[in-house]
């Protein structure tokens, strides 16, 4: 290799910024706006919490301590400890852990199922298109919870079939928004370019359309987070989630439930973290809604 | 013409019908028991001690002897006509048990909306009239305050609030048992997030309609803001409200499935928990059935509604 002559350099330098320095600036435009870095430094911070809970958790979260049952918070125990004792604060930080990891597998899922249903039905189009987005229909007539509880009531309340069951809901809702955004890019001119110059239809939706329709998809990825982790609690709370002694915000709710009016912590913590993820994700979603397209409207 | 459009709108719900139908059909058979020792009231367990005679009876009985395709015929004949099985469990008609509980789910949907529609239309209003001041940013937090609590926890919380530290209303039960006071705690947990919902659709939609130029003329004639608020811009702003708010139903139906169990109101919600308790799959079934149905049919009935509302839809 011959070494790049020193014009050729400095005009090099002056080349407009490439894809990384351009995410970065994006990124710092992203985070100037207050809310948006409130919603993102919460988000990081969950996230830390459930990467580090082994780390920061003061007890082993199935650690059973009869003596020290339905204790109010003290110093000992942060957020009190349950009917068998055990530490609410360990059990909310490995809670963390569960519902996060439930959540990302299951968006993750139906991101990559549902983009592709919805991408091949929006660039096929015609009857396969009508077929898809029937039963896309079909499926979106079930209450999300109402169908997550039948299946898993029918399959058993194991992690696996809990994200099967909560997935089914995340393919329709990618499917529509994937959909949508292929029909409308797909008479743009720089497919026809693509047509023209001989490539596949597959290269074309999966190199071409897909990046360039990248948005939507990611702000639903993000507000859908938010809404499977709230459902899987659901399900947990009636008792078809997350079994026991797994620690789940939804079970420790539910067990919460039944010393409501003298051990109100138990179940009142939980919620606060539950309620801080939620708020994260949506204010997450929003200001992304806002930042890649600011004309745009709701999406889910 | 207009009927046309109607009508084809309604023909075009019949297969999402049918689909629904399949769907709970399907349900049932995913589930890993035999239906038949499920009907003769015995477990997994006590499946080797079942008399193959017998068995076989029973098989025939309730015709699970004949082709797949034959049985799911003969099931959705069955349930289009309200007949959805006896329950393996209490023995009582499944039908029955669906119809006693709808009234109360009908019900608490109905408040649910209505509160919410209010609330949340108002809180829009406030928001988009008082863009970018005080007004605006309680408004607004409200919103994503109510966006983001969990509906059951929320259940929870007025329940500890409103029925044990000041016991205003009762900490459970039926209407039959409370009267409408029994509505109150149920309806403030389920309304929250659409009123939420509402709020944010109204106010954005309504600063889109104040940015046309027929704001303008209505201010250029001298009406007063108030009467081109209330009047102008309301009323072409509320069109993708009402259907924000008619696609509420299925999130208004999850949050209802909960807050039914936590507050023991005997609805649909409460049915389809008992079912699954119980592994009662013809309940579940049906429950299932007639949430999608009243779904389909409600989609149905919001978009009829949006026909006749705006002439620009019919398409």
């Amino acid at each position: 290799m011959s070494t790049i002559p020193e014009a050729l350099y400095t005009e090099l330098e002056e080349l407009p910024p490439n894809r990384w320095q351009r995410c970065s600036a994006a990124c710092k435009r992203f985070l100037a706006q207050p809310l948006n870095a409130f919603s993102s430094g919460l988000t990081v911070a969950l996230l830390l919490l459930a990467l580090l809970a082994p780390v920061l958790a003061p007890y082993p979260y199935d650690k059973i301590d009869p003596a020290n049952g339905l204790q109010a918070p003290s110093l000992e125990h942060l957020m009190g400890t349950d009917q068998a004792g055990r530490d609410i604060f360990s059990r909310v930080l490995y809670g963390a852990r569960t519902s996060l990891s439930i959540g990302i597998v299951t968006v993750l899922f139906g991101l990559i199922v549902g983009v592709f249903i919805g991408a091949v039905s929006g660039y096929v189009g015609s009857f396969v298109d009508e077929i898809i987005m029937r039963i896309v229909e079909i499926f979106m007539s079930i209450p999300g919870i109402v169908m997550a509880l039948a299946l898993v009531s029918v399959l058993g309340p194991s992690p696996p079939f809990i994200v099967l069951a909560l997935s089914i809901r995340r393919i329709t809702q990618f499917a529509r928004v994937a959909r949508a955004a292929v029909l409308s890019a797909k008479v743009e001119d720089y497919v026809t370019a693509c047509r023209a110059v001989g490539m596949s239809d597959l290269r074309i939706v999966f190199r071409h359309i897909l990046p360039n329709c990248a948005g939507p998809i990611i702000v639903l990825a993000t507000v859908l987070l938010g809404n499977v982790i709230l459902i899987e609690s659901t399900l947990s709370f009636l008792g078809m989630g997350i079994q026991e002694p797994t620690p789940s915000w939804g079970t420790m709710i539910a067990k919460g439930n039944e010393y409501l009016t003298f051990a109100p912590w138990i179940s009142m913590f939980p919620g606060v973290f539950l309620f801080l993820t939620m708020i994260a994700f949506n204010l997450l979603g929003d200001g992304l809604r806002d930042h890649i397209d600011p004309r745009g409207g709701s999406v889910v | 013409m207009l009927s046309t459009v109607i009508l084809r709108r309604v023909l075009f719900s019949i297969p999402t019908l049918l689909g629904v139908a399949t769907l709970a059909f399907i349900l049932g058979h995913l589930s890993p028991g035999d239906p038949a020792i499920a009907a003769m009231g015995l477990d997994l367990e006590g499946q080797s001690y079942v008399d193959p005679d017998e068995l076989n009876r029973v098989r025939q009985e309730l015709g699970l002897d004949q082709p797949l395709l034959t049985q799911y015929l003969h099931w959705l004949g069955k349930a289009v006509q309200g007949d959805f099985g006896r329950s393996y469990v209490s023995t009582s008609q499944v039908s029955e048990l669906v119809f006693e509980a709808l009234p109360t789910t009908l019900l608490l949907l109905f408040t649910t909306m209505s509160t919410a529609a209010v609330v949340g239309i108002s809180l829009g209003i406030l928001s988009a009239v008082f863009r970018g001041r005080a007004g605006d940013y309680i408004a607004r937090m409200i919103a994503i305050i109510g966006v983001s609590t969990p509906t059951f926890w929320f259940a929870l919380v007025l329940m500890l609030l409103f029925a044990y530290v000041f016991p205003i209303f009762p900490m459970t039960g039926s209407i039959a048992e409370h009267g409408l006071q029994a509505m109150v705690l149920p309806t403030l947990a389920i309304a929250l997030h659409p009123a939420a919902l509402i709020a944010r659709m109204t106010r954005s939609s309504m600063l889109e309609v104040l940015s046309h130029d027929m704001v303008r003329t209505a201010t250029a004639k001298g009406l007063s803001k108030w009467r081109v608020f209330m009047v102008h811009v309301l009323r072409n702003a509320l069109n993708p409200v009402i259907t924000v708010i008619g696609f509420q139903f299925a999130n208004l139906m999850g949050g209802a499935v909960a807050v039914e169990f936590i507050f023991s109101l005997p609805g649909l919600g409460s049915l389809l928990i008992e079912g699954i308790y119980e592994k009662d799959i013809l309940i579940i079934q049906g429950a299932v059935l007639v949430i999608g149905v009243t779904f389909a049919l409600s989609n149905l009935i919001v978009d009829v509604l949006y026909m006749l509302i705006d002439p620009r839809i019919r398409l």
